[in-house]
C-alpha cells in the first residue's frame, strides 16, 4: 500500500516536472528576439506574409500562443514544423528514431560488454600489467573526444584502407538488421566512452567489495577463487552498474549529436540542433519533452531498481 | 612514565638526563597540514607528477608560445598557404597562410581560460548553493532542489544554443552559456556532504557562540568539503575543454577571428583530406591537456582519499 502511494506520488511529480520543462522551453524560445519566419517572410508580399503568420499562429501574443501550445500538447499534438513543411513531431520521430535507436543499442551493447569484461580483468589482476594496461586505455579513451575518434577512424580506416563506407546509414528494409558495414564505424566511435566508463566503474566497485568481510568469509570456508568472484564479488559489485545502466541506454537511444553529424546519419540528435537553431518551436518542444520524459521515467525506474537489487535500500525515507 | 621519573628521582643512584618535564608534551615531528599531506603522497605518484609537468608545459606554451615562435595568429600570408612544418612555421600554416603553431597556442589559451573561469563559477556558485540548501533544510531545501531538478532536465544544448543566439558568438557569451546549468552537480555533491557535517559538534559549538549562518557555511562547512571540491575541479576542467571543442565543431561556439582548440579542430576537419596535420596538431594538444588533467585527477583522488592511506 505504501509502495503504491509512493509510486503515485512520483508519477504526479513527474507530470509536474514535464509541465515545467515544457513551459521553460517555450519561454526560452520565445525570449529570443525575432521569430522563425523572419528570414523567409521578408521578401514576400504583405498579404502572403500575413497568411503565413496566421497559419503558424505566430500573429498572436506570446501568452495566447503558450495556452494554445499547452492545450495541443495535452492532446499529443505539438503542431506543424515551421522549417520543414508537412512535418510534425510524430512524423519526424517515425523517420529518425530508428537509426538513432539502432546505433545507440549497438553502441551500448558492445561498449558495456567490453567495458565490464575489462573491468573484471583489471580488478582480478590488480597491480599487474593487465590492470595498468586497462586503466591506461580507459583514461586514454575518455581523454580523446568522440569527435576526434570519429574523424580519425573516418580518415584512416574508411578513407585510406577502404574497409568501410565513409558516411551513410542503411535505409528501407535494412533499417534494423542489414547494412552492417555502414554501422561499424559509428558504433566503434561511440562505444569507446562506454568501455572507458564501465571498466573503471566496475573495477572500483569490485575493489570495494573485495575488501568486505563476507568475501573473507567466503574464502575462509574454502570456496575456489573463481567461485568467490562469481558468487560473491561480482554480484555485489554490480549494484552501481545496474543502477547506471538505464541512464546510459536512455541517452544512447536519443542519439549522439556528434556521431550523427560526422557520419551523416539521419538520426534524432541531428535534427535537435538544427531545429533549435531555426527556433522551430513544435519540433524543439516535442523533442525536449520526449527526452525529458525519458529522463524522469528512467530516474524513477532506477530508484525502483535500487530496492530490487539491494534490499538494504528502502523506497520511503 | 610518571611513576618511572618519580622512582628515578627518589633513587639517588640515578639522575634525569635530557628529559625535562616541560618538553615532555612537545611534538617531535613538524605538524603537517591537509594540503602538505596530500602533496607528499601525490609526489610519490610518478604518473600524476608527469601529467602535472605536461600541464605546466602546456600552460606555458599557451601563454608564451606565440612570443616564442614570433608569429601572429591572425596574420594571413597568401603565398605560404597549407605549408608543412618548417623552421619558420613550427606546425606549418593553414589554408589562409596563418601560422598553425601560434594559432594552436592561442586556441589552447582560450580553451584553458574558458575551462578555468567556468570551473571557478561552477565551484563558487555550486558550493554556496549546496551549502545553503543543506544548512537550512526543510522547505528551503525542497524548493532549491526542485530548481536544480528542472535545470538538470533542460537539454544542455538547448540552453547553450539559445544563449549563444541571444548574446552572439564571443568568449563572454560562451562562458555564460556553459555556466548556466553547470553548477547543479556541484551543488548536489556539496549538499550531500554538508548534510552529514551539519550535525557535527564543531558546528554546534559555532552556533552556540552565535556565529551567523553565512559564517558557519563559508568558514566551517565549505572548507570541510575541500576533498570533494578538488575532485570536482579535476573532472570539470577537462570536461569544459571537451564541451568547448564540441560546440566549436557544431558551429555554435566561437567564430573567427576568435579561435579555440574546438574551432581549430573543426577547421582541421575541413582540410583533413589533404592536410591531415592541420587536424592532428590541435587534436593532439587537446588530448594531451585533457589526458594530463584526467591522470592528475586520478592521482589527486588517491592522494586525498583517507581509505587509501598506507
Amino acid at each position: 500500500m505504501q509502495t503504491l502511494k509512493y509510486i503515485l506520488k512520483r508519477l504526479v511529480e513527474m507530470f509536474i516536472t514535464l509541465f515545467i520543462i515544457a513551459t521553460a522551453t517555450f519561454f526560452l524560445l520565445a525570449a529570443v528576439p525575432g521569430d522563425p519566419l523572419e528570414s523567409r517572410a521578408d521578401r514576400l508580399p504583405e498579404s502572403v506574409r500575413n497568411n503565413l503568420y496566421l497559419k503558424y499562429g505566430l500573429d498572436k501574443p506570446v501568452l495566447e500562443r503558450y495556452v494554445i501550445t499547452m492545450k495541443g500538447m495535452l492532446k499529443g499534438d505539438f503542431g506543424e514544423s515551421v522549417t520543414m513543411p508537412g512535418y510534425d513531431i510524430s512524423r519526424l520521430l517515425k523517420e529518425t528514431l530508428a537509426p538513432s535507436a539502432r546505433l545507440g543499442l549497438q553502441t551500448v551493447i558492445i561498449g558495456i560488454t567490453v567495458g565490464l569484461l575489462l573491468g573484471v580483468l583489471a580488478a582480478m589482476f590488480r597491480g599487474t600489467w593487465i590492470d595498468y594496461l586497462v586503466i591506461f586505455f580507459s583514461v586514454l579513451m575518455i581523454s580523446v573526444p568522440t569527435l576526434i575518434f570519429g574523424l580519425l577512424l573516418q580518415k584512416y580506416v574508411a578513407g585510406r584502407l577502404h574497409l568501410f563506407p565513409i558516411i551513410g546509414w542503411p535505409k528501407g528494409k535494412d533499417l534494423w538488421l542489414g547494412g552492417w558495414k555502414y554501422t561499424v564505424l559509428p558504433t566503434l566511435t561511440g562505444c569507446f566512452s562506454y568501455i572507458a566508463t564501465y571498466s573503471r566503474l566496475l573495477k572500483t566497485s569490485m575493489l570495494d567489495v573485495v575488501g568486505q568481510d563476507y568475501v573473507l568469509a567466503a574464502r575462509a570456508k574454502g570456496l575456489s577463487e573463481a567461485q568467490v568472484i562469481r558468487r560473491h564479488v561480482l554480484r555485489n559489485s554490480f549494484i552501481p552498474i545496474i543502477t547506471s545502466l538505464p541512464m546510459s541506454v536512455a541517452f544512447a537511444l536519443t542519439g549522439s549529436f556528434f556521431i550523427e553529424k560526422i557520419i551523416s546519419i539521419p538520426g534524432f540528435g541531428r535534427y535537435y540542433v538544427e531545429s533549435v537553431q531555426s527556433r522551430d518551436l513544435s519540433i524543439v518542444l516535442g523533442q525536449t519533452v520526449l527526452m525529458a520524459a525519458l529522463y524522469v521515467v528512467v530516474v524513477f525506474l532506477v530508484d525502483i531498481l535500487y530496492t530490487l537489487v539491494d534490499p538494504r535500500i528502502r523506497l520511503h525515507k | 612514565m610518571n611513576i618511572n621519573t618519580n622512582a628515578a628521582a627518589a633513587d639517588p643512584r640515578f639522575t634525569i638526563e635530557g628529559c625535562l618535564d616541560s618538553d615532555k608534551e612537545a611534538i617531535a615531528r613538524p605538524t603537517i597540514t591537509y594540503a602538505q599531506d596530500a602533496w607528499r603522497r601525490l609526489k610519490k605518484n610518478p604518473v600524476a607528477m608527469i601529467s602535472l609537468a605536461v600541464l605546466v608545459l602546456m600552460v606555458l606554451m599557451a601563454l608564451l608560445g606565440p612570443v616564442l615562435c614570433g608569429q601572429d595568429y591572425i596574420a594571413m600570408d597568401p603565398v605560404n598557404k597549407n605549408q608543412p612544418p618548417s623552421a619558420e612555421h613550427w606546425f606549418g600554416t593553414d589554408l589562409l597562410g596563418r601560422d598553425l603553431f601560434a594559432r594552436v597556442c592561442y586556441g589552447a589559451r582560450v580553451s584553458l581560460l574558458i575551462a578555468v573561469v567556468c570551473t571557478l563559477v561552477q565551484i563558487v556558485v555550486g558550493s554556496a548553493y549546496g551549502g545553503i540548501m543543506a544548512f537550512f533544510g526543510g522547505w528551503v531545501d525542497d524548493i532549491m532542489m526542485r530548481i536544480i531538478e528542472i535545470m538538470r532536465s533542460l537539454p544542455y544544448l538547448l540552453v547553450v544554443i539559445l544563449v549563444m543566439m541571444v548574446l552572439g558568438n564571443n568568449i563572454p557569451s560562451l562562458l555564460i552559456a556553459l555556466c548556466v546549468t553547470s553548477w547543479c552537480n556541484t551543488a548536489r555533491a556539496i549538499r550531500g556532504v554538508v548534510l552529514q557535517l551539519k550535525n557535527a559538534e564543531y558546528i554546534m559549538a559555532a552556533r552556540t557562540l552565535g556565529a551567523s549562518p553565512g559564517r558557519i557555511i563559508s568558514r566551517h562547512l565549505i572548507p570541510n568539503t575541500i576533498g570533494i571540491l578538488i575532485l570536482n575541479i579535476a573532472t570539470s576542467l577537462p570536461n569544459y575543454i571537451f564541451q568547448e571543442s564540441t560546440l566549436g565543431f557544431l558551429g555554435i561556439g566561437l567564430e573567427s577571428p576568435n579561435t579555440s582548440l574546438g574551432v581549430l579542430i573543426s577547421l582541421g576537419q575541413a582540410s583533413m583530406e589533404f592536410y591531415p596535420l592541420q587536424l592532428l596538431f590541435p587534436a593532439l594538444v587537446l588530448v594531451l591537456i585533457v589526458l594530463s588533467f584526467n591522470l592528475l585527477g586520478d592521482g589527486l583522488r588517491d592522494a586525498l582519499d583517507p581509505r587509501l592511506r598506507k
